[in-house]
């Protein structure tokens, strides 16, 4: 029977196949969307080292101080600056190679040191990029504001540091600038430490909000993070609105009567429910398939562990296509129902964390509410299972989800039964 | 003043009445109905739309519950295939309840809804092929029932093509073969020609007669007087969720006095048959409007003697007619008003 009912609505979806494909590429789209504005590839998986060109057209120390800054340490790990001349550079830009080209006008030191005009360091941005040369435009923004620091405090002595730099001041006076330096920091101190502003690590931001990491694995041990952890939000947030959408198809049936025809001929509607429900989550599967799978090409991200993962999927795609069932049992007008639907899915979206992180909602949902999400359930397991967590309990969420979905379709069921009875929907 | 005598009025019965009795088949099983209604109510918030129906068919016998739209037929064929519970009432079928054994009832019975309840996007034989395996057929049952049925329905040479791509009439007839591919014995059809051309019509009511012919007790609702008067063998008129009068044509017909009705023209503005002396034991007033006086004569009498009274009466009558009654003229009867309006 089942194996009937799903033939049936299979040959529909061939037959008809636009809203299927939407529902298909949508996913698909937004995957290829995320990926041209972060760049297209990135070999890390995650953002990606900044490849931009630099020319130095002063040639100074301060010139080789910006150029080394850019290209040590944590800075390294991000950026990639390339040194040439300005034509190569154009060049580059011009065959998107590079995100932007940074340039150190001539004097630039100089000017800097004498403030006899104001400097200016030049940025030219790819325009075939968008993230990159924005990232590139902040951290330029934030070096120059440093420039500016350094200028007001240090003015009165830039005479002095500029023969430092040309080599015509003796060492004595070098040490005495120096101390005069540590004296200035010395009166800022209590300004600067602790600091105005300061930044620490996040860690793993898929445990429950509010509690204490449970495993030692760190979000910054993975390659990956960034995109695993956007696109797993976004499948689950994805799967909601096909689920709502392929549930529609209860209402052409009821539109129809063939809903009604079934119920002449048979006396449990559990099978026509079930063919629905299976037919909804081979779908939900297919399309999860396209966005975890086509996304993790897109952006090289290695699945942790695809079995769990495949798991997790499975029984989120069960709940969805039961609630959505359940939700069509309730709602009997269909105009209003893809209102209330879509409300559903971003609700169950957002508060349950898919849009962006749990932590950064109100305390009062992070606390109380988002636990309660199943949507919430679904991504807090996929994403400890990405970042390598020993103890993600996906098993244990698996099959309250799955649980969770065959309480919802016996309500489905149980309220289409009493409505036809009741003559709700003859 | 012109004098018309014309026997007009109903198409003759395709099948005589003394059918029902002769034929051997249905003398055996006369005394068994295969559905049997009994004071089957239900009520929608403040509207009562089915109050205390009941009636039988029985095999071989297309029973036909005729009433204008919102009159409780749609309802009352809801009910008794188990789409809505009555709120009072039984429904048996072939002997037993139906809540007693609801699927057992359901393989008896096939049902054909007004609405087209068919998947548009199917060709006809995936659509027959599905609902045979829905009720139960196995695939091989279901693939030549529907090539059965198919040939039938004379649309063997569209069977490929989607259904979205059939004219009405031939999807109302995929939409009746939906109902019979488990050979049901009992026939539920609510107002399976609406909406279609006459040429599809006839097509539609010949397959009927066809089904009856083969023993299938058949319950036909509609609000068209000729597929009542043409295609059944008894009729019930419902108005308002109440069956007002049952039997046979010529049994309805008997109500209004007999085989005719004569319809007087005049102006009725400032007069009413009570106040001529002696009219009411002579007719029975079927209908009267300003222009128009329906009556039926009481008693066998002459219609030239009928004809002589009503040109007697104190109107001055333009234009009278003799008919033979239709079932319109029962309606009018019965509620007051034309079942066209």
């Amino acid at each position: 029977m089942l194996r009937v009912l799903l033939a049936k609505d299979l040959r529909r979806a061939r037959r008809n196949p636009l809203p299927w494909l939407i529902n298909l590429i949508v996913p698909l789209a937004l995957t290829a969307l995320i990926g041209l504005v972060f760049g297209g590839h990135s070999d890390s998986g995650a953002l990606g080292r900044i490849r931009f060109a630099v020319v130095d057209e002063d040639k100074t120390p301060l010139s080789d101080f910006l150029r080394g800054a850019a290209s040590q340490r944590e800075g390294a790990k991000y950026l990639e600056p390339v040194f040439m001349e300005r034509e190569d550079a154009f060049r580059e830009i011009n065959a998107n190679e590079i995100s932007a080209v940074l340039i150190i006008p001539t004097n630039f030191m100089s000017n800097y040191l004498t403030a006899r005009e104001a400097v200016s360091l030049e940025l030219i941005k790819n325009p075939a990029e968008s993230i990159h040369p924005a990232v590139l435009e902040e951290l330029l923004g934030a070096a120059v504001t440093a420039l500016n620091a350094v200028s007001r405090n240090f003015n009165s002595e830039f005479p002095a540091w500029q023969a430092v730099v040309e080599g015509k001041e003796d060492y004595h006076k070098v040490s005495i600038l120096i101390e005069r330096a540590g004296d200035k920091f010395k009166t800022a101190r209590k300004y600067l430490n602790p600091p105005l502003v300061s930044y620490e690590k996040e860690a793993p931001s898929v445990k429950p909000p509010g509690a204490a990491a449970k495993n030692g694995a760190s979000k910054a041990d993975s390659d990956n993070g960034l995109f695993a952890f956007l696109l797993i939000g976004m499948s689950a947030m994805f799967l909601l609105f096909i689920a709502g959408n392929a549930m529609t198809d209860l209402f052409r049936e009821l539109r129809q009567r063939t809903f009604e025809r079934y119920q002449t001929l048979r006396g449990s509607l559990a099978p026509f429910l079930a063919g629905k429900f299976v037919f909804t989550v081979v779908m939900l599967l297919l399309c999860s398939g396209i966005m975890l799978g086509g996304g993790g090409l897109i952006f090289r991200i290695h699945w942790q562990q695809p079995l769990a993962l495949v798991t997790l999927i499975a029984g989120y795609a069960c709940f969805t296509a039961a609630l959505f069932a359940l939700l069509v049992a309730l709602v009997p007008d269909e105009r209003r129902a893809a209102v209330f639907y879509n409300l559903t899915g971003m609700g169950l979206g957002l508060v349950g964390g898919c849009a962006f992180p749990a932590q950064q909602l109100p305390t009062f949902l992070r606390e109380h509410v988002t636990p309660l999400m199943p949507s919430y359930w679904f991504v807090n397991a996929a994403r400890n299972l990405q970042d390598g967590g020993t103890d993600t309990g996906w098993g244990w969420v698996a099959f309250k989800l799955t649980a969770l979905s065959v309480v919802l379709i016996a309500l489905a069921a149980i309220l289409f039964r009493r409505k036809f009875q009741t003559g709700s929907r003859a | 003043m012109t004098l018309f005598l014309i026997l007009e009025g109903t198409v003759p019965n395709t099948y005589p009445q003394s059918f029902l009795v002769k034929s051997p088949c249905l003398t055996t099983m006369a005394g068994m109905s295969l559905l049997r209604v009994e004071r089957l109510s239900k009520t929608f918030g403040a509207i009562r739309a089915v109050d205390s129906v009941s009636f039988e068919v029985r095999p071989g016998e297309i029973y036909g519950l005729l009433g204008p739209n919102g009159a409780g037929k749609t309802t009352t064929i809801s009910m008794i295939c188990g789409l809505l519970k009555p709120d009072a009432g039984e429904v048996w079928v072939a002997g037993a309840g139906f809540w007693s054994d609801p699927q057992k009832a359901k393989r008896i019975m096939g049902v054909v809804p007004q609405e087209l309840a068919i998947y548009e996007e199917l060709s006809g034989r995936e659509n027959l092929e599905f609902w045979g395996r829905m009720a139960g057929l196995t695939p091989r049952d279901a693939r030549s029932r529907a090539a059965e049925l198919l040939e039938a329905l004379t649309l063997t040479d569209r069977a490929k093509d989607a259904v979205n791509t059939y004219s009405g009439g031939m999807k109302r007839r995929i939409n009746l073969g939906c109902a019979l591919l488990h050979r049901p014995q009992l026939l539920l059809l609510d107002e399976p020609t609406v909406g279609i051309d006459p040429q599809a019509r006839l097509n539609i009511l010949e397959f009927i007669r066809n089904l009856r012919a083969s023993g299938t007790a058949i319950l036909y609702t509609t609000h068209y007087l000729e597929e009542a008067e043409t295609l059944c063998q008894r009729i019930g008129i419902i108005d308002h969720g109440r069956v007002l009068a049952e039997g046979t044509l010529s049994e309805l017909q008997e109500r209004l006095g007999g085989d005719r009705v004569f319809v007087l023209e005049a102006d009725f503005k400032n007069t009413s048959p009570d106040a001529w002396d002696g009219f009411h034991k002579r007719f029975r007033v079927i209908q009267k409007s300003e222009r128009q006086l329906v009556v039926a004569a009481i008693g066998a009498r002459d219609p030239s003697e009928c004809l002589k009274d009503l040109l007697d009466l104190p109107v001055h009558a333009e234009n009278v007619t003799l008919k033979r009654p239709s079932l319109n003229d029962v309606f009018l009867q019965l509620t007051g008003r034309e079942l066209r309006e």
